[in-house]
């Protein structure tokens, strides 16, 4: 299997694909860090929020770069289950490297400051590990979403794009302080808001906001491995 | 390997592609299927392979290795013909890809882009990534499709030595190159449904033809004759041919055998 993931990491990168979302990226970096410095939870935890939906149109245009018939051709040989899971792996990958990235911008750019001596503000190792977390958060719900709309299960490319747009919009819609079902979606929302809060979310907090990406994944995951049964 | 009254259709809404086929081919032999454009003949040939999943029945004893020769091979890859080849042989955990390169007479093709490829070069690759591990199953879909002369005559040869490995082989064809396959059993998909035997001569006979050795006896039965004119001849010689009743079916320069 790990032939397959290479391979459509490989095809993903050759075909050009690739170039979109990157682009975007350095241009979402250039707007997030034009100036200033802050301390590194809220800086990761807007940038997290902000690259959801970028990492899951990375995921959807990975998983769509296959021709189906080459897609088929895979399942033949690795099997069904082997196959939709290479996909999953392979955009997870590419995702963790564009999280690296995003994560590593700001500290390159100087754009995050350590705490003030004096003060109360946390430690920068704390504000980065907290910013890892989101964005590996962030990622888990963009892979999710990013496999519900792509092609081989949204069958055509405007229903794929539907559920991609559609999804991120209702992500923020409902991920607001005052949303009246915060738990239909992801917490990508709730994560950005508990690190820019004046203290840092405690253990229980970062294990609610973990458990329940985790679960969203889960139920979402399966719906998309249920549907692949079916669709090749 | 059998398919139990298998029944298909491509949307919860859409009509029925196939129902209620019922059919088994078993080790060592080589199925041709028959029938119209459009009949399902290449959805019969993906639910053997196990591309497509039935919607009601199932295909039982599907051998572990299915070699599968799409139709058309999915040229829009960022990879030459050897690359791919190499990166389908280790998903799949086969060899042989330089001596492939040989026998298809393509080696000079072998850093060419899938893209830049010729329809017959790519039909290649398509043929060679289904033989990379010896398969139990060999489903060829239009094998022969712009296939050149020495590639065409090695289909049969191919086809032998799956069989002869225990393996089995189903082949669709419309052009009626079963002549080289005169052994094989034949399926007509027809009305919906499958069934053992030559199409029969309302079923629209084929865009091709239905193949030698039955005779004639079945009314409908025709062999194939091929035959070489000279290039100046070629226009007389159809004519001719199409003036005593026969049916051409295609015309090739061959430039070398």
């Amino acid at each position: 299997m790990t032939a397959l993931v290479r391979m459509r990491l490989i095809a993903f990168a050759g075909s050009g694909r690739v170039v979109a979302p990157a682009i975007l990226s350095l241009a979402v970096l250039g707007v997030l860090y034009g100036g200033g410095s802050s301390l590194a939870a809220p800086v990761y935890g807007y940038s997290a929020t902000i690259f959801f939906p970028v990492l899951a149109w990375l995921v959807k245009l990975l998983l769509d770069t296959e021709p189906d018939v080459q897609r088929r051709l895979a399942r033949i040989a690795v099997g069904p289950r082997r196959e939709s899971l290479a996909g999953l792996l392979a955009a997870t990958l590419a995702g963790l490297l564009l999280c690296a990235f995003a994560m590593a911008a700001p500290l390159l750019v100087g754009a995050i400051r350590g705490p003030e001596p004096g003060t109360t503000e946390p430690p920068l190792l704390t504000g980065i590990l907290l910013g890892a977390l989101a964005h590996l958060l962030a990622l888990a719900a963009a892979l999710a979403l990013g496999a519900l709309s792509s092609r081989v299960v949204a069958g055509t490319l405007s229903k794929g794009l539907m559920i991609l747009v559609g999804g991120a919009i209702l992500v923020i819609i409902l991920g607001l302080s005052r949303s009246i079902a915060p738990w239909l979606v992801p917490p990508v929302m709730a994560t950005a808001r508990a690190l820019n809060a004046d203290t840092l979310p405690d253990a229980a907090r970062v294990a609610l906001l973990t458990a329940w990406t985790a679960a969203w994944c889960l139920i979402t995951l399966t719906a998309y491995a249920r549907l692949r049964t079916r669709r090749a | 390997m059998r398919f139990e009254d298998v029944w298909f259709r491509y949307a919860r809404r859409a009509d029925w592609t196939l129902s209620a086929v019922d059919v088994a081919i078993r080790p060592g032999e080589t199925v041709v299927v028959l029938g119209r454009n459009g009949a399902g003949k290449s959805t019969l040939l993906q639910l053997a392979a196990g591309v497509l999943s039935s919607v009601r029945g199932r295909v039982t004893d599907r051998p572990d290795v299915v070699g599968w020769v799409p139709e058309r091979f999915p040229a829009d890859q960022p990879f030459t013909a050897e690359q791919y080849l190499r990166r389908m042989a280790d998903i799949r955990g086969g060899s042989g890809v330089d001596e492939w390169f040989e026998r298809l007479k393509f080696a000079e093709h072998r850093h060419t882009r899938l893209a830049d490829l010729s329809k017959g070069t790519a039909q290649k690759v398509g043929v060679v990534q289904a033989l990379l591990l010896r398969p139990g199953l060999l489903v060829l879909d239009e094998p022969w499709e712009g296939l050149d002369a020495v590639a065409r005559e090695l289909i049969p040869d191919i086809v032998a030595e799956v069989t002869a490995a225990g393996g089995a082989v189903l082949v669709s064809d419309h052009r009626g190159e079963i002549a080289r396959l005169p052994e094989a059993i034949r399926w007509t998909v027809a009305d919906n449904t499958v069934r053992p035997g030559d199409p029969e001569p309302d079923d629209g006979a084929t865009d091709g033809a239905t193949g030698g050795g039955s005779g004639g006896g079945s009314g409908g039965g025709e062999v194939i004759i091929e035959i070489a004119a000279r290039r100046s001849d070629a226009d007389r010689t159809m004519a001719e041919l199409r003036d005593s009743g026969h049916r051409v079916l295609g015309v090739r320069t061959e430039h070398q055998r």
